[in-house]
C-alpha cells in the first residue's frame, strides 16, 4: 500500500482543527498505523498547549491605569461622553478640542492626532496654523522648499546628516508610494523650529506632507508628531524603505529625470 | 456616525496590550502602540465590518501601527532598548503540570525566536485565531503563516525535549 507522506504543515493544521474533512480523515487513518505521524500530531498539541501556558493570561488589571485612562479619553473625544479621565498630563494634552485649531479639514483620524501642539501641512502645501500663532513663511515649513533641501534631497542617503545654511537636516527614508512616486521623508532641525517631513520627485522635489513644532513650544512631543507622521504614511500606501544600492538607484533615477 | 466601539476596545486592551507586548517587548512603547492603535480604530471605525472579527480588526491595526513605527527606527536607527524584556511570564496556576521553572524557560525561548514567529505564536495558539485570521492581521498568505508557525513550535517541542 502506498504511504502517503503528510508535511508538519498538514499535520500542524489536523492538531489545531484546520483541515477540511476529506484530509482530516486521510490523517486520522494514517495517525492509526504511523506511530511517527501519531507522534508527530502530538507534539503539536503539546507545542500549543505550551505556548498557551507560557503567555500571561491577558486580564485587565494588567492594563496600567495611565494607559486605561488615555484610552478612555480617546473614546470620550471621539464618542462623545461627557467623562472626564482621571489622569492628568498625558491625557488632557490629548484633550485638546480639533475645531480649536482649524483641524477640520484634514481627514478625521489625522485631526486628532494633530490636536497636538503641531503644524501639520497638507498635501498641496496649504498651511494649518500652530496654536496661538500665525503660520509663518520664515518658519520651518517655509524652510522645507528651500533649494538647498530640494539639492539634499537628491544627494544624501537616508541616515545621514546634513549641515544647512539655516539648520540641521536629517534623511530618514526613501520609499515608494502606492502610484511608484518616490518620496523621503525627513527631518529638519532649524532655529525657527524643527519639523519633518515628507516630499516626493515629480520634476523636482515637492513636499506632500509635514508636522512642526515652535522651537519655542516646550509642550511638543516628538512621539505624538510621529504618529501624525505614521498615520499620513499609512493612509497614502508608502511602501518599505528602500535601503543601499536600491535607494541609491532610486536616487540616481531621480536625478537622470530632473 | 460610526457604530460606537469604545466599550469593545475597553474590553480588548488587556489583549492588545499583550500583544503590543510580543510585537516590541518594551512595556512603555507597547502602552503608546496600544494607544495608538486605540486611536486610529476609533477614527476609522466606520471601517469596521459588523459581524466580523472585532478584535482581529484592531489587531491588525495595532500591528499596522507597529509596522510604521519599524519603518522608521529602522532607517533612523533603534533607539528603544529592546534588551528590556518584559516580565510577561505565564500564570502557573492554569496548568499545574507545567513547573514554574519550564513556563520560564519556554517564555525565554519563545523571547529568542524572531518576531515574525512570535507574533504568529500568539494569534494562533494564545488567541485562538484560525489560520486565516491570522493571516488577514499579518497580511501574508496562509502558507506563510503555517510555515512559519509549524517552524516555531517543531523548535519548540525539540528545545524543550532536550532539556
Amino acid at each position: 500500500m502506498a504511504q502517503l507522506h503528510f508535511n508538519d504543515e498538514i499535520l500542524m493544521a489536523f492538531a489545531d482543527g484546520e483541515l477540511d474533512e476529506q484530509v482530516a480523515a486521510s490523517v486520522e487513518k494514517a495517525m492509526s498505523s504511523d506511530l511517527d505521524v501519531a507522534r508527530r500530531i502530538a507534539e503539536f498539541l503539546r507545542s500549543r498547549h505550551l505556548v498557551r501556558s507560557a503567555f500571561p493570561s491577558a486580564s485587565a488589571s494588567d492594563v496600567p491605569s495611565e494607559l486605561l485612562a488615555a484610552v478612555q479619553a480617546q473614546i470620550d473625544r471621539f464618542e462623545g461622553h461627557a467623562a472626564q479621565p482621571e489622569t492628568p498630563g498625558k491625557v488632557q494634552k490629548l484633550q485638546t478640542p480639533r475645531h480649536a485649531l482649524g483641524l477640520d479639514m484634514l481627514p478625521l483620524g489625522w485631526a486628532l492626532a494633530a490636536s497636538l501642539a503641531a503644524i501639520a501641512v497638507a498635501t498641496g502645501g496649504y498651511l494649518v496654523g500652530q496654536r496661538g500663532a500665525e503660520p509663518s513663511l520664515s518658519g520651518p515649513i517655509a524652510q522645507l522648499a528651500a533649494p538647498e533641501v530640494r539639492r539634499a534631497l537628491s544627494e544624501t542617503p537616508s541616515g545621514q546628516d546634513r549641515d544647512l545654511p539655516f539648520g540641521r537636516m536629517r534623511v530618514i527614508s526613501t520609499f515608494r508610494m502606492a502610484d511608484g512616486s518616490l518620496c523621503r521623508e525627513f527631518k529638519l532641525e532649524a532655529a525657527s523650529g524643527s519639523s519633518e517631513a515628507v516630499a516626493c520627485r515629480d520634476r523636482d522635489w515637492t513636499v506632500r506632507f509635514a508636522v512642526a513644532s515652535g522651537a519655542t513650544n516646550d509642550s511638543y512631543v516628538p512621539s505624538d508628531g510621529a504618529d501624525l507622521m505614521a498615520g499620513y504614511l499609512q493612509d497614502v500606501g508608502a511602501g518599505a524603505p528602500l535601503v543601499g544600492a536600491e535607494e541609491i538607484e532610486a536616487l540616481s533615477g531621480a536625478r537622470r529625470r530632473k | 456616525m460610526p457604530r460606537p466601539i469604545g466599550q469593545e476596545l475597553v474590553a480588548l486592551l488587556p489583549r492588545l496590550r499583550r500583544f503590543a507586548l510580543v510585537l516590541c517587548r518594551s512595556p512603555s512603547l507597547a502602552d503608546d502602540l496600544v494607544q495608538s492603535a486605540c486611536e486610529r480604530a476609533l477614527a476609522n471605525a466606520d471601517h469596521w465590518t459588523p459581524g466580523t472579527r472585532f478584535d482581529a480588526w484592531v489587531f491588525r491595526i495595532l500591528r499596522n501601527a507597529w509596522i510604521d513605527h519599524l519603518r522608521r527606527t529602522r532607517t533612523e536607527g533603534m533607539k528603544e532598548d529592546v534588551t528590556a524584556q518584559a516580565n510577561i511570564v505565564g500564570d502557573a496556576g492554569e496548568e499545574p503540570m507545567l513547573s514554574k521553572l519550564l513556563l520560564v524557560e519556554i517564555q525565554r525561548m519563545i523571547d529568542a525566536m524572531p518576531s515574525e514567529q512570535r507574533e504568529v505564536l500568539l494569534l494562533v495558539c494564545v488567541e485562538d485565531l484560525a489560520y486565516r485570521e491570522a493571516a488577514e492581521i499579518l497580511g501574508v498568505p496562509i502558507g506563510t503563516v503555517m510555515s512559519r508557525l509549524a517552524r516555531a513550535r517543531r523548535r519548540l517541542v525539540e528545545l524543550t525535549a532536550a532539556a
